[in-house]
């Protein structure tokens, strides 16, 4: 091969693996734009899922309030654990607007038995697969546990959470944005 | 905070590592009739004993596989518990030799890390080839699908 080709080949391989290598890692990149999250906080307001009962529970309900969405499950340890502080969050501020709802990926059974174990003063709903599905729309990219949505009393999402939420961090967005 | 700028939602996520390469599955064949499945398990990381199942398909085994005793934690809500780090061995043994045959190891498992985040429970197969002779096989590492870059 004559230098000259060769140098452009080579040339023209280094821009096509540079935008291989560029395209990749806008794809893996979490959907974090505008839209996307406008639309999945509209499809969380939008669900309706059965409770431990098996009522089916609109969301939509409780619009307007500060509402705090968790996504957790028995079988996630962690989960469980930052569970009371939510109790005690949601007795003290549920008069004023705040209001958590627990959607596990879980047996009806098990959840109902760890409600009554916690005195849980708020719904646990029963969502399946298609729940982490919409968690991975909200940026919860490796569907993990426990994962966290605020929604604002206008409709939009404040902040997202992977893992447990601490209670003076959760206290202190509460606090502003009650 | 974030709540009064338009469009400004805040986000915390811990540095994870993608479930396959927390909890990193290989298998071998060791004979016509033994596979050895094993789990490379990152720092920081465990996994649940009780949710781990090994199976062969197609294939009857001999018995269920033995797993390999765990570290015993006392739990509030489920009681004893017990769990694997670094890494977790486990064979699979069929009823009957198959020299030549192909089988899919698969392997259930559910696992957590430390930072307080757990993963949904995991299905992953490999295929391998038994040895038509004397064992042992190559190691096969579990190969994720690979991403379709034009989704």
């Amino acid at each position: 091969m004559r230098r000259r080709t060769a140098l452009v080949v080579i040339l023209v391989a280094g821009i096509v693996a540079l935008s291989a290598g560029i395209y990749v890692g806008r794809s893996d990149r979490q959907p974090s734009d505008g839209t996307q999250r406008e639309e999945a906080a509209a499809t969380l307001l939008g669900l309706t899922l059965p409770d431990v009962a098996g009522k089916e529970t609109p969301l939509a309900q409780w619009r307007g309030k500060l509402l705090v969405v968790n996504f957790w499950a028995t079988w996630c340890a962690p989960c469980r654990e930052e569970m009371p502080e939510f109790v005690r969050l949601q007795a003290e501020f549920g008069a004023k607007g705040l209001q958590f709802v627990g959607i596990a990926v879980d047996d009806a059974d098990k959840v109902r038995q760890f409600a009554a174990e916690i005195g849980l003063n708020y719904p646990a709903l029963i969502g399946g697969f298609g729940a982490m599905e919409l968690s991975k729309t909200l940026g919860n990219r490796l569907m993990a546990l426990p994962f966290t949505v605020i929604v604002s009393r206008d409709g939009t999402i404040a902040h997202t959470q992977l893992g447990p939420l601490k209670g003076d961090q959760l206290l202190a967005m509460v606090g502003k944005l009650i | 905070m974030a709540a009064l700028t338009l469009g400004a939602a805040s986000a915390q996520s811990p540095d994870l590592l993608e479930p396959e390469r927390a909890f990193s599955l290989s298998a071998r064949a060791l004979d016509a009739t033994t596979v050895e499945a094993r789990f490379a398990i990152a720092d920081g990381y465990y996994l649940y004993r009780d949710k781990l199942k090994l199976s062969l398909e197609p294939g009857a085994l001999v018995a269920a596989p033995v797993l390999p005793p765990g570290k015993i934690k006392q739990d509030e809500f489920f009681g004893k518990v017990e769990t694997y780090r670094g890494k977790v061995v486990v064979r699979v043994s069929l009823a009957a030799p198959a020299p030549g045959a192909t089988v899919t190891v698969k392997a259930e498992s559910q696992g957590c890390a430390d930072v307080g985040v757990c993963y949904p429970p995991q299905v992953q197969k490999i295929a391998l080839s038994l040895p038509a002779g004397a064992g042992p096989g190559p190691v096969v590492e579990f190969a994720p699908v690979k991403k379709n870059w034009f989704k």
